[in-house]
């Protein structure tokens, strides 16, 4: 479901060729990447005053999108009878009846709202509201963020993320939204809680002594990291990294990717994967290359009609000729893909890092 | 989406020619209004609103609601724009035009922003229980200067109209029908009305009320919403060619005096109504401000 | 909370220290962005606005050629959900925003020389970062840098600012018409009134104000909106006030596009 002006333009000969250069071994990629290697970006977080937290992220090929944290407290709704209950993920968020009303530090789905804007789409669009989805259930996977949004057993803290894309969705703005929303959620600050117990929360006017929502230790480091989701595609036995929408277009699976820190004791060593999501390749719908035996150009015989054309071409697979890919990649390419995400030092491990670096 | 027929070319060039001439095609001068006629309905509140060719009817209606949480002492006081497919084929049903939310817009800033009407006083118990007025304007004929006819037909409907009244007693709230006892008008602070000024050759022609044919070649428009007393209530000038900023200071002056004269037509127009609905003069013992019979003193 | 205008009128300086006639910090670029043809950010104190442009370029629509001729401009404003103090969600159907977006509309268009562009479309994107006041002035002025960004040719910068007045007659609800406030306070306040220049999102609240747009330098006016009550009488001044700070708004304009221009061409 990719938006529609993220078509390129190709001819059937193009994308053949770029299809066969990504299908080398090692893949050679149009702009010379390695296959983890990401484009170079622009990131500044804490731009926005008024917001608890936010980010703004400007990649190479000029989209660029704001996120805004705002938290405010809420009223919590006590749920008499409410025991354990499996933690369920919700695509919503909103109205599933996981946690446990009472107990300390028990967060509820609904406590995260995420809004997202793309220009061009209606809020209530497919759109954005499948990638606020797929973001939101990312956030919730990893299961503490929520739980740090407890104030007591009256209060809590609702966390608005806004999310806005500038640019027109020039290519599938996942990767884009969700460093965006980790950028702005490492900055995002909640203020020192004053009173204490049950009582009314009052907090400290001082900025200066408020807390990060994601905490970090005396030196500054931190000790737990919002998740990233990362965009990856496979083109026969290869995987490649931060597509752009050349590659996308020639992709023969997509696949997102949602990586975040498993515990804060065993930090900056596992990474856990969270959630995993096939994607609709673009790629489906670029024309078709028609091969010469079918050609009424080279043959100089009548073309064929549409239905037999179909069917003679079931089966050639003739080299250089475009056939659109019909989705699907090997197990274990997806093994691969996933090895080289979480693995120590993998691509989502060099990602994080390269945010935490961001300065204001 | 279906349009309005466009003014041909020569018909164009003939009303900005005749305009730089100081004439208009029904011969008023620029600065006067089509005749402001008014006439009212059975039920009170019901108002039929005629400048020229264009017609509005304003309908006011109330019911008794919960007021809104965060508004506890205010009423409810809502306006309702429809435009009706036979005042002109541009209009469709269930579709809001751009012109229309305008209009809504002008008339949410010029009655409820100005606060015209004391919302206050629709309030029967705080926090659970105030009247909820409605406004609905229809527009039934276009032609011209639709903004200036909603907002008198608006503002005299309000006057027009007659609420239901109340009394309370602790929790207990028992609402009067107009057969028990005579309903109150609604209290209004003042009564803003809206003139449009619709401008050529950069502000050196402007007119008043102008039709719709003078509507489409106009350079732009600004409506200024004035009441009586010259307190200036709103000005819109959505872009449109640019004019002088001394010509708007003195389009409001001008604006004065028309809001002075319109209104005065409102008025003598609601007193022949109220004149003709009391013909036996015993309106004044109805009023519901006057003293009941029971509680009145023995002797 | 009734702003306390009483210090005002002691030390005459507003609440965040600036005199009568100060505009607030502007602060703007352009250029900010690549993937699009024009780009501005402008900070008007705290209203924060980012402003992309695209085109002119073909219309999407097609067969809605009832322009005569000229670009038709689509205007599209975001307000950003952290933009307030309180986290709020606008919605599409939002009346007041359709406003901003239709009076950016009308006024670029007779500014803009569209009937060079017939038949496409320049389409305007405007985001609300953050607001505090004159809202509708920096919308304008962001959307003006972002349009000599995307290179279309206008007549002149197209510059906003607010005006308001210290008058309290208006804002006092109990005494709305002049001759039922008590004698004494009216005349008070009459001796308090004093126009003011580019107002904050407390004052706006609580003032009179309205929002002016002229073209360039000159005393032309565009854009011309007022949402509250005020006296006839007090409009002259703040009319010539607005248009005032218009002109010190277009030299900071002019000045951020000329160091941008010089910028690219030191730069090569």
């Amino acid at each position: 479901m990719p938006p529609t002006s993220s078509q390129l333009l190709l001819s059937p000969a193009e994308l053949s060729y770029l299809h066969s250069s990504l299908s080398l071994t090692p893949p050679i990629r149009p702009d010379g990447r390695t296959t983890t290697q990401f484009r170079p970006l622009v990131a500044e977080s804490g731009i926005i005053p008024s917001a608890n937290g936010s980010a703004r992220v400007c990649f190479s090929d000029g989209t660029e999108a704001i996120a805004g944290v705002k938290a405010e407290v809420e009223k919590s709704q006590w749920r008499p009878g409410s025991t354990e209950q499996s933690l369920q993920v919700d695509e919503d968020g909103g109205d599933d009846e996981a946690g446990q009303a009472g107990t300390q530090g028990t967060g509820e789905n609904s406590w995260i709202s995420m809004s997202i804007e793309v220009p061009g789409f209606r809020d209530d669009d497919a759109l954005p509201v499948f990638l606020s989805a797929m973001l939101t259930e990312a956030l919730l996977a990893d299961g503490k963020l929520k739980d740090r949004l407890w104030i007591n057993r009256r209060f809590h803290w609702k966390l608005y993320i806004d999310i806005l894309l500038l640019s027109a969705p020039l290519s599938y703005p996942l990767p884009l939204l969700s460093l965006t929303t980790h950028l702005a959620l490492l900055s995002a600050r909640l203020p020192k809680l004053k009173s204490e117990g049950d009582e009314d929360p009052l907090f400290d006017d001082d900025w200066e002594a408020s807390t990060y929502l994601y905490p970090r230790d005396t030196k500054g480091a931190c000790l737990d990291r919002p998740p990233i989701t990362l965009l990856v595609i496979a083109v026969g036995p290869n995987f490649v990294f931060d597509p752009s929408k050349e590659e996308l277009a020639v992709a023969e699976a997509v696949i997102a990717l949602s990586a975040g820190t498993s515990d804060a004791s065993t930090l900056n060593k596992n990474l856990r994967l969270l959630s995993i999501r096939t994607i609709d390749p673009p790629s489906r719908l670029t024309p078709l290359g028609i091969p010469d035996a079918l050609s009424s150009a080279a043959t100089g015989s009548a073309p064929l009609p549409p239905d037999e054309q179909l069917a003679a071409r079931e089966g050639t697979d003739e080299h250089g000729v475009w056939n659109p890919p019909r989705g699907g990649m090997k197990r274990a390419v997806l093994a691969q893909i996933i090895k080289a995400v979480i693995e120590p030092g993998g691509v989502a491990q060099e990602v994080m890092d390269g945010l935490m670096h961001v300065e204001v | 989406m279906p349009r309005e027929v466009e003014l041909s070319n020569n018909e164009r060039d003939f009303i900005l020619g005749a305009l730089r001439q100081g004439l208009r095609l029904d011969g008023r001068g620029q600065d006067v209004y089509r005749e402001l006629e008014i006439s009212f309905g059975e039920e009170y509140g019901v108002v039929d609103v005629r400048l020229g060719k264009t017609r509005i009817v304003a309908r006011i209606s109330c019911e008794v609601v919960a007021p809104y949480p965060d508004r506890k002492f205010d009423g409810v006081f809502v306006i309702s724009t429809e435009f009706s497919p036979m005042a002109s084929p541009a209009f469709e049903v269930g579709r809001q035009n751009q012109d229309e939310i305008i209009l809504s817009r002008i008339l949410e800033k010029a009655i409820r922003r100005s606060s015209a009407l004391d919302t206050e006083s629709l309030c029967i118990i705080a926090g659970s229980k105030c009247f909820s007025l409605r406004a609905d304007i229809h527009v039934l004929d276009h032609d011209g200067n639709l903004i200036d006819t909603a907002c008198a037909g608006l503002v005299t409907a309000l006057q027009h109209f007659k609420r239901p009244d109340v009394e309370v007693q602790g929790e207990k709230v028992t609402i009067f029908t107009a057969r028990e006892r005579e309903p109150v008008p609604l209290s209004m602070l003042h009564h803003p009305l809206c003139v449009t000024f619709s401008y050529y050759d950069g502000g050196q022609i402007a007119l008043l009320d102008a039709t719709f044919a003078e509507e489409q070649v106009r350079e732009g428009e600004i409506i200024v919403t004035m009441n009586r007393n010259g307190e200036v209530c709103q000005i819109a000038k959505y872009g449109g060619v640019a004019v002088d900023a001394l010509a708007i200071l003195s389009w409001t002056n001008m604006a004065l005096v028309k809001v002075q004269a319109m209104t005065k037509v409102i008025q003598a127009r609601l007193k022949e109504d109220a004149e003709r609905r009391d013909k036996d003069g015993i309106a004044a013992e109805l009023r519901a401000d006057n003293d009941r019979p029971s509680e009145r003193p023995h002797g | 909370m009734p702003l306390d205008t009483s210090s005002y009128s002691l030390a005459l300086l507003r609440l965040d220290g600036r005199r009568w006639n100060e505009l607030r910090r502007i602060h703007a670029q352009i250029s900010t962005q690549a993937a699009v043809d024009g780009s501005s950010y402008l900070e008007m104190g705290n209203t924060k606005i980012i402003c992309t442009v695209t085109g002119p370029a073909e219309g999407r629509r097609v067969g809605g050629g009832g322009s005569g001729g000229e670009a038709t401009i689509q205007v599209e404003i975001s307000v950003a959900g952290f933009s307030g103090v309180d986290r709020k969600k606008s919605g599409r159907g939002d009346r007041r925003i359709f406003e901003l977006s239709y009076t950016i509309e009308q006024a670029v268009q007779t500014t803009l020389h569209t009937q060079n562009y017939s038949g496409s479309t320049i389409s305007i994107n405007l985001h609300v970062l953050t607001q505090d006041g004159s809202l509708l002035a920096a919308l304008i002025n962001a959307a003006t840098l972002a349009l000599i960004d995307a290179g279309v040719p206008m007549s002149d910068y197209l510059c906003a600012c607010t005006a308001g007045s210290t008058t309290n007659t208006a804002s006092s609800k109990g005494a709305p018409r002049p001759q039922a406030a008590l004698p004494g306070l009216s005349s008070l306040d009459e001796e308090a009134d004093d126009p003011l220049l580019d107002l904050n999102g407390l004052e706006e609240q609580e003032l009179p104000f309205l929002t002016v747009g002229t073209l360039g330098a000159s005393e032309k006016v565009v854009v011309c909106i007022m949402e509250t009550r005020v006296q006839a009488t007090r409009l002259e001044e703040m009319l010539a006030v607005g248009v005032d700070g218009c002109k010190r708004v277009r030299s900071i304009m002019d000045s951020v596009v000329r160091d941008h221009g010089k910028r690219m061409v030191d730069e090569g």
